[in-house]
């Protein structure tokens, strides 16, 4: 790659960009004008809440009077300052009485159309129903009280003419009076336990489903907790009886993350989300603009028929994007800092959550973001480059954003999920692992952070460059570069499918074959996992093995086979015999192959312990497959039906549409991890993968299934007889030749580890042999060997003109 | 210093199946000489010409230029190419003079000779007054020049002009052929499509006539006018095409010569 033309289109690109108003106004100006906008009207809007007091009425405030000495509730038509939160000011709760609302029906009465505005007005003529606890309703000659019920009060919460009833019910004055007078003597007692028995509480009416209600509610509740206390503290002050008899003692938390630690974890969690999400935005449009609009516009064509490589015009590309992306997010960054220095001061206020510190973000905080956004900002761009060079036009570009935030906001947000912390399995996550490791960066948490910037740093190197590849891709296909708008026709194509097969599957078509394993997979495991709550036997083993290998695996790629394919045998590897040499190789391979994967699973198995659930259900497995009557069958259920049913699918079908992608590695990679993929656990996922390397290479070297399908049974085979090995080892009754190469401690039987170097070496040393072997290779993966080694003379100027020019090696 | 040796470009179409758009096309094209490739739209031209800028890949059959492989080593085969076709346009938001400089730095031309060939190219060409006009505001014609700017910048040995008239008014595709004519004197090897049958007439040394994706007849236009006993081109084209469907029709193969 020539980094001349890199750097060139990447001028260029830019140059297009920054003479964009749109863009320019995207990435630059709408961040600058959002963030303060957002934050003016946020203040408008809040100022808005502020004068919006809810309203709380209040029913039975004459209970209140009736007492002697009783601290103030009320004063006038307001909660007593004394009770209501210092820091605010008055509560923003209105008090109404009944009477208000009474006064206002009668008011609509006389309007003459009060038959409509009857109907959600509560106050009806409804007979009223005497609270059950109630012996008579007081009557201190207010009549709108007699009126007013339990039942109404609800309706008029449900209503959301008021946001919350109080109510004290009748007696409730005697039972105030009861609690001071008991405090007198012991002639007293017997009437302070009846009173246990059948309190008379206050109630509070609210509406948890609509949000006003439910904060009204609560401060109703710290207004009558307060309002409770100073009673407790009157009463015991009157009798002389020290406050602290009710108050043995005062639990008091102490908090020992400094103000600095609480503030960085608050935005620890916040910022990296925020920053990624524009991130993403930030690459989006140019991405678009760069490669569907360059394709609208007429130009791309221009810049493929000059003498810069693919590559180079990706990477220019690229790096624009990327540059955009990153401005776009520190950009937005800083705007929301400015403003939200402003805007926090005042949400501190209005909010009510003083606990949680609400300050701006230390600069540390704000380094290691910019540091963390350079290698998601690389795949993100990748990744819109790629779905940008596919789209025909700017607007086909655009529907591919949702698809994209969609598939990727998960991963954004699942590092913000409670309990969701740095480890190594997390650190292998895409997105995820970059979040969690920056966390941990801005929390200070440094050697924590440094133990995993390995994974996370590897994993997030693997995604970009995958990212990058795709996008190369894309660039190197002419079916998308040069596609027409053709009319969506759904059965024009499958007709097209059918009629112009293809020799082999193409990629699209493996893709779309993995894609239907793994959806015919999740709907037949939802219904198996229907049934075998009820139990397991083996039975019904059998069926839920024979379903998943042949329905989900078979049947699929062997459709597909049957109706789009010419060349049936040659596509599934199975259009010649092996070689013996190669038969050979593939039994050697399987045989070392199995205690390294024993290891292998043991290892995986450390690093992601089995959950209980998984547990229990391998246990269920093995418990029902002893039920087997005969020793093959449980071999010819996890061996050899396995290994035929999935070779076709994988190392036949999708292994040759993957194989015109033009390189063979990323071929047998794709189809490791598709074949990882339909495998139900994550332990079992991760080891099938690694021996789905070793069976594509297989499949490449040899050009044929049977040496797959030999390996993959012979190596489920002994698999299964591990466990029957632990069981002997267990007994006491090895066989010396185990007892010298495996070791078995409470849960788990493995190999030793001289054993393991041997067996590694084997293996090595065969693959070294079988990726020497000629082998054939698609069309695509000619073109692209022949291509790498073309030669990278480029001509010198000045050439003479009309003659050929003079040519130097760069 | 061009040799095609039976190009084949079959595309898969939803509507049509397999759609063969080249079907065996043979041709060579020497220095100083224009080669024109006459056809209807659809003929194949344009396929045959993005294969020899290398932006298509054939199905089957050799594309050389200069000697190099357009399959296997477009990179040198876009070194020695100024490709100009009515798909390849100019930049909106860059002025003449930076697109030019543009092409002429991703060719690898140096600064110093980049500038002086550039004033050479744009008195030449009379594109001094354009020369900061944005791509956006010039006019049909304006951006033709920067496009044969554009695609001789790098002075290169093979010249491929796919429909450059299309869509110019007559004076200027008078100026653009005048052009053309001028690069075949200084040596370049041109190849030249176009459905105009005067433009052909005019300008080229030879001419095949392309029809469905297969030449039907090449030579000089001497050669093929006594071939066919038919003086004037546009009847000679149409008598061709005609032989060629009943050929077809009656499954006889094509009628017509291939060099």
């Amino acid at each position: 790659m020539n980094w001349y033309n890199v750097k060139l289109i990447f001028q260029r690109e830019m140059r297009d960009q920054l003479r964009d108003r749109r863009t320019l106004f995207l990435i630059a100006v709408l961040p600058l004008l959002l963030y303060p906008l957002m934050g003016m009207s946020f203040f408008q809007m809040t100022q808005f809440l502020r004068k919006q007091a809810a309203k709380v009425l209040i029913v039975g405030v004459e209970q209140l009077q009736g007492v002697d000495g009783l601290p103030k509730l009320l004063e006038g038509r307001r909660f007593a300052a004394s009770l209501v939160d210092p820091s605010k000011g008055r509560d923003n709760l209105q008090l109404v009485w009944p009477e208000d609302l009474v006064k206002k029906q009668e008011l609509d009465v006389d309007d003459g159309n009060s038959n409509e505005r009857h109907a959600d007005l509560p106050m009806s003529d409804r007979t009223a129903v005497v609270p059950a606890s109630s012996g008579a309703l007081v009557s201190d000659g207010v009549a709108a009280t007699e009126r007013m019920t339990l039942v109404e009060a609800r309706e008029l919460v449900s209503s959301g003419v008021v946001q919350v009833v109080l109510y004290f019910p009748s007696g409730f004055a005697d039972r105030l009076q009861a609690a001071r007078a008991s405090l007198l003597g012991p002639k007293n007692q017997h009437e302070n336990l009846q009173l246990q028995v059948e309190p008379i509480e206050p109630q509070v009416f609210f509406n948890s489903a609509n949000e006003t209600s439910q904060v009204a509610q609560m401060r109703v509740d710290r207004v009558l907790g307060r309002w409770r206390n100073q009673v407790t503290q009157k009463n015991l002050q009157d009798h002389h009886i020290p406050v602290g008899v009710v108050q043995p003692f005062r639990l008091k938390g102490q908090d020992v993350a400094l103000e600095r630690q609480r503030i960085t974890a608050v935005w620890s969690k916040i910022l990296p989300f925020v920053l990624f999400i524009w991130a993403l935005t930030g690459a989006f449009y140019p991405a678009v603009d760069l490669c569907a609009g360059e394709k609208e516009r007429g130009t791309l064509e221009t810049l493929l028929a000059c003498p810069a490589q693919r590559r180079e015009i990706v990477w220019g590309k690229l790096l624009t994007v990327m540059l955009f992306s990153i401005v776009t997010a520190l950009l937005n960054l800083a705007s929301m800092g400015v403003t939200g220095r402003f805007v926090l001061s005042q949400l501190q206020g209005i909010s009510g959550m003083t606990d949680v510190p609400l300050a701006m973000p230390p600069l540390i905080t704000v380094l290691w973001l910019v540091v963390g956004l350079i290698p998601i900002s690389a795949m993100f761009s990748a990744l819109c480059l790629a779905l940008a060079a596919f789209a025909r036009s700017t607007k086909e570009g655009q529907y591919y954003l949702m698809p994209l935030v969609l598939v990727m906001l998960p991963l954004m947000l699942l590092p913000m999920a409670p309990g969701v912390e740095l480890n190594l399995g997390n650190s292998l996550i895409p997105v995820t692992g970059v979040v969690l490791l920056l966390r941990s960066m801005i929390e200070g948490q440094y050697v924590m952070a440094m133990r995993y910037l390995l994974p996370v740093g590897v994993v997030a190197l693997a995604c970009c460059l995958l990212a990058i590849r795709w996008a190369e891709e894309q660039f190197n296909r002419e079916s998308v570069l040069f596609r027409e708008s053709e009319r969506l026709d759904l059965g024009r194509w499958l007709v097209h499918l059918v009629r112009d097969r293809t020799d082999t599957p193409t990629a699209a078509q493996a893709l779309f074959c993995l894609v239907t394993i793994l959806v015919v997979q999740f709907f037949i495991s939802l219904a198996i996992s229907a049934r075998s709550s009820s139990g397991l036997d083996f039975q019904f083993l059998v069926q839920t093995l024979f379903i998943s290998q042949v329905v989900c695996i078979f049947l699929p790629p062997a459709l597909m086979t049957l109706l789009f394919l010419r060349r049936r045998k040659k596509s599934l590897l199975l259009d010649r015999l092996p070689a013996g040499s190669h038969m050979l190789a593939a039994v050697a391979l399987a045989i070392l192959a199995h205690p390294v994967g024993v290891q292998l699973s043991e290892w995986i198995r450390q690093l992601y312990p089995f959950s209980a659930e998984v547990s229990a259900q391998v246990e269920a497995f093995s418990k029902a497959m002893g039920q087997a009557p005969h020793w093959w069958i449980p071999l010819l259920l996890i061996a050899v039906l396995p290994a035929v049913c999935e070779e076709i699918a994988f190392r036949g079908f999708i292994l040759s549409g993957l194989r015109h992608l033009g390189h063979k590695w990323w071929a047998i990679l794709g189809t490791s991890i598709a074949f990882g993929a339909v495998h139900l656990f994550l332990q079992q996922k991760i080891s099938a993968a690694a021996v789905g390397i070793l069976l594509g290479i297989l499949a490449v070297q040899t050009a044929s299934l049977i040496p797959c399908i030999t390996f993959h049974a012979l190596y489920n085979g002994l698999s299964l007889l591990t466990g029957h090995l632990g069981e002997l080892l267990g007994d006491g009754r090895p066989h010396p030749l185990l007892r010298g190469i495996m070791q078995a401690d409470e849960n788990s039987v493995t190999y030793k580890g001289w054993f393991l170097a041997i067996c590694a070496t084997g293996i090595a040393s065969i693959l070294w042999w079988l990726l020497r072997v000629p082998y054939e290779r698609s069309d695509e993966e000619q073109l692209q060997e022949t291509r790498e080694n073309q030669s990278k003379a480029i001509p010198v100027y000045p050439n003479p003109s009309g003659g050929d020019p003079g040519v130097v090696h760069r | 210093m061009i040799q095609v040796n039976s190009l084949t470009k079959s595309y898969v179409d939803l509507r049509r199946g397999r759609f063969v758009a080249l079907d065996g096309v043979t041709f060579s094209v020497g220095a100083g000489e224009i080669f024109g490739m006459l056809g209807p739209n659809g003929a194949g031209k344009t396929t045959a010409l993005r294969i020899l800028s290398t932006v298509l890949q054939p199905t089957s059959g050799s594309a050389m230029v200069c000697g190099f492989d357009c399959v296997t080593q477009p990179a040198l085969v876009r070194h020695h190419i100024g490709f100009m076709s009515a798909s390849t346009a100019v930049y909106d938001r860059m002025t003449a003079w930076e697109m030019v400089e543009y092409f002429g730095r991703l060719y690898g031309i140096g600064e110093e000779q980049l500038r002086e060939r550039m004033e050479t190219l744009f008195d030449r060409l009379q594109m001094q007054e354009i020369r900061d006009v944005l791509g956006s505001k010039m006019s049909t014609g304006m951006k033709q020049k920067v496009s044969i700017a554009r695609a001789i910048v790098h002075d290169p040995p093979v010249l491929i002009f796919d429909e450059a008239t299309s869509g110019l008014d007559i004076f200027v595709s008078r100026a653009l052929l005048d052009a053309v004519a001028e690069l075949r004197d200084q040596g370049k090897c041109i190849l030249f499509s176009t459905h105009i049958m005067r433009e052909a007439e005019r300008l080229c040394d030879r001419v095949a006539i392309m029809h469905r994706g297969r030449i039907l007849a090449s030579g000089t236009l001497d050669q093929l006018r006594a071939a066919q006993d038919e003086p004037d081109l546009e009847e000679l084209f149409f008598k061709l095409v005609q032989n060629s469907e009943e050929g077809v029709s009656c499954g006889q193969g094509t009628v017509g010569s291939r060099q």
